[in-house]
């Protein structure tokens, strides 16, 4: 089976409004960052993914084509990708697909998305059926707080336990130099922050941000002539539909579905001891306590045991999202792919300030919606 | 199949506007283009190694991809290269004075009065906006004002950050059978009906023709009932735009009696919004809270809402 590898990624500096740049100067300047790291040009690069989120997000429909001249890629093949907030990795697994497929030799993945200029929650809300439960919907958040609320009562994850999870991410985020947020928050700022969606309160909620990522893929060759690759041991997207009878909403299944091919294909049969760093994207707090369950990182029920042991801490025996995770960013179409560009810069040895000493293997999950849409992968610093 | 759907008045089309507002992000040298025709300036940007001229000024070259500097002030006439009327206006490709691609503009002028090839000059809006349409448009002749060559200009000190723009796309929802027949009753009788898979004797609410769950056809409409269970709930404090209710108010996720799908509605009734958390819980049967007959149109929001039933 030939492999493929990360061999250089690149994101901006996220904020609230990036008034300097329009969509396409976001997404340039994510890619000439990758393209520097990889010490690449666009003459190396086959084919690129333009993977961003819905396009009533920011009113341009087709942005990819948008894009072309600004990425200098010109007469190349470039396609767009979208997944819900899973966006960024369902671009990098076409990519993947591109050159194990013999597609391309080495294929650019840009992924953002500039929140600032649209109606988010309002555009959100169009994802539910027009006819049937559209005029009840608040985007994904007021869903997203209904079942957190059904967890808390079976799994016991607590209000306290997703506090944690915000004060871990917001302390490792001001390690992160491209972070949007940064700023120390306690376990009673969390708890007593304004609530949005209860149990969903301000401070269990990322930022929303214009931002984006750029990550590039080789295939085996060419990644062999790069330093540093951060091979892709296993990567896998899963979905189901979200009005389907008999779901329970409380474990996803495309979660353990992704999670138990990706760990065949990786070789591993015990997370938590044979992965050195995890990067998932939660969109707020109560979905990093679920992943840790459907990672395997903890049984069913122990994620706020785990969160409480500080065993994720980024001087834990399991950091998850050392990088600050969505909670230092968090521009929806771009987010999936910087999990990937973050834990594959952890075993490169490229994370700066927050590079967990030794990294080898990483684990990073992405995804969109409660629990319908879920991706996975593991990276290391050597191949099968 | 064809005695499921039986009723002349079903429902055929919902019609149904999303209006959504936007502040756009022309960015770097688009930025200066549109700050520039407030001063009756036309800015283009110029690769030097590619020796091209485009209008409006781009941060990078698209024929190389090198990011392009210089910015130069282009001249107020040019000739139009292509054209073509829509709805009565000349919609026109026009290529400016030193300019190496064309500006897309309108030419003001009747449809039969213009050729390939004619002369034209910028039009300005008498109240500059911020926008494409401070340049109002071109009219035929030459150019009285403006440089008379493409002239190398420093990156302005000004730019147009943000642009506000909206939205109103109307849809025409097509209801089909299943869903005609489900909102036909609902508007006639006040009832809720789903369809009954013919394998596993699921009731799927909405209705729909084939089971999720073991993917055989539906094969009979059942009436389901108004009360449920609360299978989830969240408390919504949050507003923004495109809201459809006021909050704080209850969203839920209520599995109706006789069926096997979750019906997403809110919870409401004699009790303090601020207590939701406390007076709620997962598990609890709730009934559905019609509104009075005149006030019912045939969709969920004839259920006022639903109440917990204390047993």
């Amino acid at each position: 089976m030939s492999n493929v590898a990360v061999v250089g990624a690149g994101q901006t500096h996220h904020a609230r409004r990036r008034t300097d740049v329009s969509q396409v100067g976001l997404a340039r300047e994510a890619a000439v960052r990758a393209l520097q790291d990889a010490e690449l040009t666009m003459d190396d690069i086959d084919s690129v993914i333009v993977a961003t989120g819905p396009v009533l997000f920011a009113a341009v429909n087709q942005p990819e084509k948008w894009l072309v001249d600004a990425l200098g890629a010109r007469l190349k093949p470039v396609v767009r990708v979208t997944s819900g907030g899973g966006t960024g990795l369902a671009g990098a697994l076409a990519a993947v697909n591109q050159i194990k497929g013999g597609f391309a030799e080495r294929v650019l993945v840009v992924a953002y998305d500039k929140l600032s200029e649209g109606a988010l929650q309002y555009s959100i809300s169009t994802l539910y059926d027009p006819f049937w439960g559209r005029e009840f919907a608040v985007g994904i958040m007021g869903f997203s707080a209904a079942y957190w609320k059904a967890r808390m009562d079976l799994l016991g994850h607590t209000e306290e336990a997703a506090a944690l999870v915000s004060v871990k991410n917001h302390r490792n985020a001001l390690l992160n130099p491209y972070a949007h947020v940064r700023k120390e928050v306690t376990v009673e700022d969390v708890l007593a922050s304004r609530p949005l969606c209860w149990p969903i309160k301000l401070l269990d909620v990322p930022p929303i941000s214009d931002g984006a990522c750029a990550v590039i893929l080789a295939g085996e060759d060419a990644a062999k002539r790069s330093a540093d690759p951060a091979w892709i041991r296993g990567m896998a997207y899963y979905s189901e539909g979200e009005n389907a009878a008999d779901r329970s909403m409380i474990q996803s299944e495309p979660l353990r579905i992704a999670a138990e091919k990706v760990y065949r294909e990786a070789g591993i049969s015990n997370p938590r001891r044979q992965v050195d760093v995890v990067e998932v994207q939660e969109p707020y707090t109560c979905f990093e306590l679920s992943y840790y369950e459907g990672l395997g990182l903890c049984p069913p029920g122990g994620a706020a045991q785990l969160i409480e042991s500080g065993a994720t801490q980024i001087d834990g025996d399991i950091p998850v999202n050392p990088s600050g995770g969505c909670m230092g960013a968090n521009p929806i179409g771009a987010t999936a792919l910087i999990r990937l560009a973050e834990i594959a810069q952890q075993v490169r040895g490229r994370a700066g300030a927050y590079q967990i000493p030794d990294a080898k293997v990483g684990l990073m999950q992405a995804g969109g919606g409660w629990a319908n849409l879920r991706g996975v992968a593991v990276v290391s610093s050597t191949k099968n | 199949m064809s005695q499921l759907f039986t009723s002349p008045d079903v429902p055929q089309v919902l019609t149904t506007t999303l209006s959504i507002p936007y502040t756009l992000t022309p960015g770097g040298a688009a930025g200066q283009f549109l700050a520039g025709l407030a001063e009756r300036r036309i800015l283009g940007s110029r690769c030097e190694p590619c020796a091209r001229t485009v209008v409006p000024a781009q941060d990078v070259c698209g024929r190389c991809g090198e990011q392009t500097p210089d910015l130069v002030e282009l001249p107020h006439g040019g000739t139009v290269t292509s054209w073509t009327a829509h709805q009565g206006r000349v919609v026109a490709k026009i290529r400016l004075d030193g300019a190496d691609a064309d500006l897309l503009h309108v030419v003001a002028a009747e449809p039969g009065a213009v050729e390939v090839g004619d002369r034209v000059a910028a039009d300005w809006a008498a109240e500059p906006t911020g926008w494409i349409t401070d340049l109002a448009a071109f009219t035929p002749g030459r150019a009285r004002s403006g440089p008379a060559e493409a002239t190398p200009v420093a990156r302005a000190e000004t730019s147009v950050e943000m642009v506000p723009y909206r939205l109103d796309l109307t849809y025409h929802h097509a209801y089909g059978p299943y869903y005609g027949r489900m909102f036909d009753e609902l508007g006639s009788f006040s009832r809720l009906m789903g369809s009954r898979c013919s394998s596993c004797h699921r009731v799927l609410l909405p209705a729909r023709a084939i089971c999720d769950v073991c993917f055989a056809r539906t094969d009979q409409f059942d009436e389901v009932s108004d009360t449920g269970v609360l299978q989830a709930f969240s408390v919504i404090h949050m507003e923004f735009v495109g809201q459809t209710r006021k909050p704080p108010y209850v969203y839920a996720e209520i599995v109706l009696d006789g069926s096997s799908t979750r019906l997403i509605h809110t919870v409401a009734g004699d009790f303090d919004l601020a207590d939701a958390a406390s007076t709620l819980s997962i598990g609890m049967k709730v009934k559905a809270v019609w509104k009075p007959e005149s006030e019912r149109v045939g969709t969920l929001e004839d259920i006022a809402y639903f109440e917990p039933v204390i047993p």
